[in-house]
């Protein structure tokens, strides 16, 4: 069987690469703040992995439960907490940055980041 | 008083909320914001030093009754030395940075009611919103909080030249949000995999971890984890390949904006710097990177400035040039030499602040920015300008203002770390700075006075001339009594490395 | 082993949302991947997230995004 940890990770991986390349290379500024959003998502996805366990629990201590083995089989809820927060810095600066571009859009009538700011 | 830490940033971030409350009622606005203004550099000065643990969550260690009732897995691990909640520590470091950044952003409040129309509104919620956040990202001794009040903190800066209606000001906003959202990520995975080999996020317990060798320093992922947190640095602090987008957007900023972003620009630098400091010095090249680094954006800005005939563009590069200075103290990496650096940090807020308003003042007369258009403001307004004279002298590091003094430390530590090609490099580095510096207050004040060059406005407001003013006069009691400083500084770093 | 499908499914609508041309496809694309990005956090052991990253993920980010292109030009051109 294929460690789902690992594949989690080439996922997250993945993301991270899509976006960078989209981020980078792309024209369409609506394109290139979808690759933003994908490096994101893999950086949150990065993140939640290191903190999983395979065959684990959820991290919520339930009554009733033996808090020796809850120590030993949880999964470390310390990022989890951390992704949350990113997660909405993410959405957050996303629709900060659409709003920028239609802005732009408005004053120069194209969606182009070369011909937006190509001409500085 | 350990209580009042958490007011620091607990203060400015109600203020900016009520201020969008209180909309429309003008004067109530300005009076409020300035009260806020002034108390937030007076808590620094009432607060204890100390440690605040969020929600008083204190290391299991200093909670002898919890310990004692906890496994031997526990208690007998390095575990129980670890900081449980968000920490802020409060330290000599943070009493005089948090203190006269205080001074540089009531300034930069108060001037900023002459450039907008209404007080309220999102320039002024911006300003007081990135004041909380660089506060914060100084006391926090939680590298993810830092990353989180990092990114209020660059959002924050593209509110600022949005709000700023200036020309083009919207571009220059997107390629710095792009660049940052690609930035912010990559130092959040580098904050993951350290995560990943100490379990903790906590500055404090990754130092600790290290130290004791939980963590193996030579390994490849703590590595690639530096490599991805100094990347993240380079983006926030505006060091190469950064130092054009930074420059860029404090030129289109309003003069009171460029001030206080480059006072958020310093304040982020020092922050993630000192963090750096702490967990990666045991990486045996992090310094000469560090190093190589703050010489290139020295070299990099310089050379763009000479180039430049927009003022604002040239001072937005100085700006970023002289930040290398700092870079260089900490790469040098002695106890002097940091700081050194953190005194030039601290110099630094106080300079480019004086001359973003110095400078801000003359657009505000003529409305136009090109060296080649301008000239002969020196028999318009004589006494503004002498203040930016001098301002411009302290900067090139004149005795005996607070730069000289500085820029001597940096070079003493250079010399006595035995690297005195850095030393030379510095004094050359601080010459070009004065020429163009000099190119620029010649071709503003001293030339004749184009004939086609119309004043737009009566007079400079008073809030700049005032402000201006009280920095120049902070400028020179700081160079005089510079160890009233430097002592305490100097300890504190002793105490980190 | 659904969450192998899932996770290749999620790299998928990554790479086609972005060789779209019509920009709208790429929005709803785009949720489709928060909700995958989603349903592996709740594989991860961490529900609370992968109720956020639903919200997040699958429904506010594309609305944003096709708000945009309401707003703006709904066609890539340059590829």
């Amino acid at each position: 069987m294929i460690d789902t940890q690992l594949m989690a990770l080439l996922t997250s991986g993945a993301f991270i690469i899509i976006g960078l390349f989209a981020a980078i290379f792309l024209d369409n500024i609506i394109k290139k703040i979808i690759g933003i959003a994908f490096i994101e998502e893999g950086a949150n996805l990065f993140l939640l992995t290191l903190g999983y366990k395979p065959g684990g629990v959820v991290p919520i201590f339930m009554p009733g439960m033996d808090a020796k083995w809850f120590a030993a089989n949880s999964a470390y809820p310390l990022p989890q907490a951390l992704v949350l927060t990113s997660i909405v810095i993410g959405a957050s600066t996303l629709a900060v940055m659409l709003a920028i571009a239609m802005v732009l859009y408005k004053k120069h009538g194209t969606l182009s980041t070369s011909e937006i700011l190509g001409d500085k | 008083m350990i209580d009042l830490i958490p007011l620091m940033v607990i203060i400015p971030i109600i203020c900016a909320l009520l201020l969008n409350i209180l909309h429309g009622k003008n004067k109530t606005v300005k009076y409020f914001a300035i009260i806020v203004a002034i108390v937030v550099p007076i808590i620094p000065l009432l607060a204890n030093y100390g440690l605040h643990y969020f929600g008083g969550h204190v290391p299991l260690i200093e909670n002898s009754g919890l310990l004692s009732s906890l496994p031997s897995y526990i208690s007998q691990t390095p575990i129980a030395n670890f900081h449980l909640a968000i920490t802020y520590s409060f330290e000599s470091l943070q009493k005089i940075f948090i203190f006269f950044f205080g001074i540089v952003a009531f300034l930069a409040v108060f001037t900023s009611f002459n450039e907008m129309k209404r007080s309220s509104g999102a320039y002024g919620f911006l300003m007081f919103m990135g004041i909380a956040a660089v506060i914060a990202m100084l006391l926090s001794d939680d590298i993810f909080h830092m990353y989180i009040f990092f990114e209020i903190a660059a959002l924050v800066q593209v509110g600022i030249v949005l709000a700023s209606n200036t020309e083009d000001n919207y571009e220059a906003a997107l390629k710095y949000l792009i660049l940052g959202s690609i930035g912010g990520p990559i130092l959040l995975i580098g904050i993951g995999f350290l995560l990943g080999m100490v379990g903790s996020v906590n500055i404090t317990d990754i130092v600790f971890a290290v130290k004791n060798n939980l963590v193996n320093p030579l390994s490849s992922v703590f590595l690639l984890s530096f490599i991805l947190i100094f990347f993240g640095w380079l983006y926030s602090a505006g060091l190469p390949p950064f130092h054009t987008i930074k420059s860029s957007i404090y030129s289109k900023a309003l003069p009171s904006g460029g001030a206080l972003l480059q006072a958020f620009s310093v304040m982020v630098f020092v922050s993630f710097g000192i963090a750096i400091l702490r967990i990666f010095s045991v990486i045996p090249y992090s310094k000469i990177l560090i190093i190589v680094f703050s010489a290139l954006a020295m070299i990099l800005s310089i050379t763009m400035a000479i180039t430049q005939t927009d003022f604002r563009r040239i001072l937005g590069f100085l700006a970023v040039g002289e930040l290398g200075y700092i870079g260089l103290g900490f790469g040098i990496g002695t106890q002097l030499s940091v700081t050194a650096g953190l005194f030039q940090a601290l110099n630094e807020i106080i300079i480019t602040a004086l001359l973003f308003i110095g400078f801000g003042t003359i657009y505000y007369l003529t409305k136009v920015s090109d060296i080649r258009k301008l000239g002969g403001l020196i028999g318009v307004y004589p006494k503004t300008a002498i203040m930016i004279l001098i301002g411009g002298l302290a900067m090139a590091g004149v005795p005996p203002l607070n730069v000289f003094q500085s820029k001597l430390m940096l070079i003493q530590s250079a010399l006595k770390a035995g690297i005195p090609e850095l030393a030379i490099f510095m004094i050359i580095m601080s010459i070009v700075t004065f020429m163009t510096f000099t190119k620029v207050f010649h071709s503003l004040y001293l030339k004749p006075k184009p004939r086609d060059l119309e004043l737009a406005e009566e007079g400079i407001p008073k809030s700049a001339t005032i402000s201006i003013a009280v920095l120049l006069i902070i400028s020179i009691v700081l160079g005089v009594l510079f160890k009233f400083i430097t002592t305490p500084i100097f300890n504190f770093v002793g105490g980190i490395l | 082993m659904i969450e192998y499908v899932v996770m290749i499914i999620a790299v998928l609508g990554c790479v086609l949302a972005l060789i779209q041309r019509d920009l709208l496809k790429a929005a709803i694309l785009t949720g489709i991947t928060g909700a995958c990005i989603a349903y592996l956090f709740q594989f991860l052991l961490a529900p609370d997230v992968a109720l956020t990253q639903a919200i997040v993920g699958a429904a506010i980010v594309p609305v944003f995004l096709a708000l945009a292109i309401s707003k703006t030009h709904r066609m890539d051109d340059n590829d």
